[in-house]
């Protein structure tokens, strides 16, 4: 049987650029990329509220403290001891978020501070005097560099904190039992800005902190809008001031899900006509778009006080 | 040949129900119309200032003073020959609000919609996008026994509320003053304050070259149109005044003999004297209920003050100093006069009961004080104050506290209210060979407006409201 040439040429370059392609398309594998952890202090809504708000007793020559936190803080110079201190723990994913990972190999590295050697500079007594092992940092990096000369990785210390006498990894085995091992006992090397208790001393707060328990910021650009669009109508000479109180209700986007409610009942044709203005002035302004959808449930309704005063 | 001028037969009523029920609900709320003439009565502002408990309020104040921007829309007209009414109706409602200053009419040739059917709410987008905060529309139609129908309705844009809604019959000649009563509608719904356009103005009007001027009685709308002369020039006649209450005026003429104080019925043509006192009798006002004349009588070198009781013609002696006191006004409630006196050197004003008794001076500015005239609604009396070579109209609290000059100038004198207090005219004369021209101010200060008159005119006289 005779076989056909061209054909079989063709199969064999199908062959090839089929199996090319499987081999060059095949994606990689994806990499997890470790990311630097952040120090962050969460301050509950809470928290804040009790911080921005202020109380009727509150003593007015002292309007609002000056700090949220009281200032009593942990000292921050034993940071790096505290580690120390605690009994390492192997595991293979334990962060450690503790020193700032060198990012050139080691020996090239002068650093006085870090107690390298026994003969070190006086300028830090506290460490070496309290803490006589030395710290782990260095010998971490001369262990990595034994390892992987060539490629300092950019957080070395981060895969695992192990004590200067490299251990052997202990294989893992999933235990329900000893999960709490797993968990990293340290103390937080970073430091709060300031005290952890909440300064709970009362004042009577400030102009924007008396505006309910919201944050300010859009609640000043709506009052701003409404203050723009509410314009005396010019009548009403040398009449007194008048305050009209009146609460909104909103829709999400920012529209009036009702008339204005005035709460009060005019009791002469002028003051009708004043808070026709303002409703006039109300309506005429929407939509309030500087509302923020994500925090509707605290401005759906809001009370104000339409402040005519006399030109 | 003056003819009376009879008030015009009018029939005010409510327009209507409508149909569409946002009209229905419209006509609901026009029905508020009714707490202006204190059929409802609202309660107590209990919560007033936000004393009442509660969360915070956020405080708003406004952010300035602007005219009410408002849409008059050319009244429809019933048939083409009522067309050219409908559009002065429409012209002289936008020529009044405008000139009040409060309110900034906007420019027809801006509408979006063209108005064809009174009876259906406006589409109020299309009045939104011009900033109108309020829209006027309105019919004009001839009936059947050939008198005029004039209806209007006043939508607030915002809400789409009809806030007012009237209908007028009268004979077709007065549509003017329906346009004027229909403004006074506008501006008190709006304001919330009575108006003053359905008003008129007696005034001298004066021409002729300068030494020879004739000077006649005239009366005018107060927008300065339906000028009449009540008096044909042949005698001076000076300082009218007009009755509070009925359609009468008092004024000064100097006739053959010494100047007397006359009393003129509008709309009958009748004049008298009032009284028949030896020398001089001038610068007259009526009491607030129109039953007495308050003036000047001169008694040698002084005058005083007295009062006459039109019915029985009885004269009351109300100051009897050895100095010259003159141009009595009352407060609005007939308690109290002020007049001009120079018994303590220079003429100032004074303030007295209305039965007379001691006086209280008030004026203590430089210069001297002179024609004041007390507000009709009670709180200010307007004056004009020379000193430093120049005449001011200027307004003071009755006390004599808060004294503000509107305006300045060569020669200003004789400033008279608008029936709701909110503004003053008066008159100006600029020197030279000119003649003097009245003039109105917001008592604000703002919004000076020159009043149209067919020549010179001076000593205006406002008169209340007519209806």
């Amino acid at each position: 049987m005779k076989v056909d040439k061209t054909l079989m040429a063709s199969i064999a370059l199908h062959v090839i650029v089929l199996g090319w392609g499987l081999v060059s398309f095949s994606s990689k594998a994806f990499e997890s990329v470790e990311i630097e952890s952040v120090p962050v202090d969460f301050v509950t809504d809470d928290q804040l509220n009790k911080v921005t708000a202020g109380i009727k007793s509150g003593k007015k020559e002292n309007p609002k403290p000056p700090a949220e936190k009281i200032a009593e803080a942990k000292p921050v110079d034993d940071a790096v001891g505290k580690i120390s201190e605690k009994k390492p723990i192997v595991t293979d994913a334990a962060p450690d978020p503790t020193p700032k990972p060198p990012d050139k190999p080691v020996e090239k590295k002068p650093d006085p501070p870090k107690p390298i050697a026994e003969d070190k500079p006086k300028e830090e007594p506290k460490p070496i005097e309290k803490k006589p092992d030395p710290p782990k940092i260095d010998p971490i990096a001369e262990a990595l560099k034994k390892e992987e000369v060539k490629k300092p990785a950019p957080k070395p210390q981060a895969k695992a904190a192990p004590p200067p006498p490299p251990v052997k990894k202990r294989e893992y085995k999933f235990d329900t039992e000893t999960i709490s091992a797993l968990v990293d006992k340290r103390d937080p090397t970073r430091q709060a800005f300031a005290g952890d208790t909440l300064n709970s001393a009362p004042a009577l707060g400030t102009a924007k902190g008396t505006a309910a328990t919201l944050s300010a910021s859009y609640l000043s650009a709506l009052v701003s809008k409404i203050h723009d669009c509410w314009q005396r109508d010019g009548g009403g000479f040398d009449e007194e001031d008048l305050k009209i109180p009146i609460t909104l209700t909103f829709k999400v986007d920012g529209t009036l899900a009702t008339e204005p409610l005035i709460e009060v009942q005019p009791r002469t044709p002028r003051e009708r006509a004043l808070f026709d203005g303002a409703r006039r002035a109300i309506i005429g302004c929407q939509p309030y778009t500087m509302l923020p959808p994500a925090k509707y449930a605290e401005w759906k309704s809001l009370p104000f006080l339409f402040h005519n005063k006399a030109f | 040949m003056f003819r009376p001028l009879p008030g015009p037969p009018l029939i005010g009523q409510p327009l209507p129900r409508l149909t569409s029920p946002l009209s229905r609900r419209a006509f609901t709320l026009a029905g508020g119309v009714l707490a202006l003439s204190g059929i409802i009565r609202p309660a107590s502002l209990a919560a007033q200032g936000g004393q009442a408990g509660g969360p915070a309020r956020l405080e708003i104040i406004p952010g300035g003073t602007q005219a009410i921007p408002i849409a008059v829309t050319n009244f429809v007209a019933g048939s083409p020959a009522d067309g050219e009414v409908a559009a002065g109706v429409s012209q002289v409602i936008t020529n009044n609000l405008k000139r009040s200053g409060l309110f900034a009419p906007i420019d027809p040739a801006a509408f979006i919609e063209r108005i064809t059917n009174v009876d259906a709410p406006p589409q109020f987008q299309n009045w939104k996008t011009l900033n109108a905060q309020a829209v006027v529309t309105g019919r004009v139609t001839r009936q059947g026994d050939g008198r005029m129908k004039a209806e209007f309705r006043l939508w607030e844009v915002a809400s789409g509320q009809q806030l007012a809604g009237q209908q007028y019959v009268t004979s077709p000649e007065y549509w003017r003053r329906i346009a004027h009563i229909i403004s006074d509608q506008i501006y008190e719904r709006l304001q919330g304050e009575k108006g003053y356009f359905d008003s008129r103005v007696v005034f001298v009007d004066e021409s002729g070259a300068k030494e020879r001027r004739v000077k006649r009685l005239a009366i005018m709308d107060q927008d300065g149109a339906n000028v009449h002369y009540l008096t044909k020039g042949s005698d001076l006649v000076l300082t009218p005044r007009f009755s509070p209450s009925t359609q009468e005026i008092t004024y000064m003429e100097f006739g053959q003999g010494d100047p007397r104080v006359y009393l003129y019925n509008i709309e009958t043509g009748q004049r008298e004297i009032v009284g028949n006192f030896p020398g001089m009798s001038f610068s007259p006002r009526f009491s607030p209920d129109g039953q007495r004349i308050i003036m000047s009588l001169q008694q040698g070198g002084n005058s005083n003050l007295f009062v006459m009781d039109l019915r029985s013609k009885s004269t009351t002696r109300l100051t009897d100093t050895p100095a010259i006191d003159t141009s009595p006004s009352y407060a609005p409630d007939g308690s109290r006069i002020c007049f001009e006196s120079d018994r303590g050197g220079k003429p100032q004003i004074y303030v007295m009961a209305a039965q007379g008794g001691p006086a209280q001076r008030i004026s203590f500015g430089e210069g001297s004080y002179s024609t004041p005239v007390w507000s009709p609604r009670g709180d200010y009396i307007a004056f004009t104050k020379q000193g430093s070579g120049a005449f001011a109209i200027g307004i003071m609290k009755t006390d004599g506290s808060g004294e503000r000059i509107l305006t300045s100038g060569f020669h200003n004198e004789g400033p008279t209210f608008a029936p709701n207090g909110r503004f003053l005219m008066f008159f100006r004369d600029p020197g030279g060979n000119g003649g003097p021209s009245l003039f109105t101010i917001d008592v604000s200060g703002r919004n000076e407006l020159k009043v149209p008159t067919p020549g010179f005119a001076s000593d205006p006289a406002w008169s209340p409201l007519l209806s």
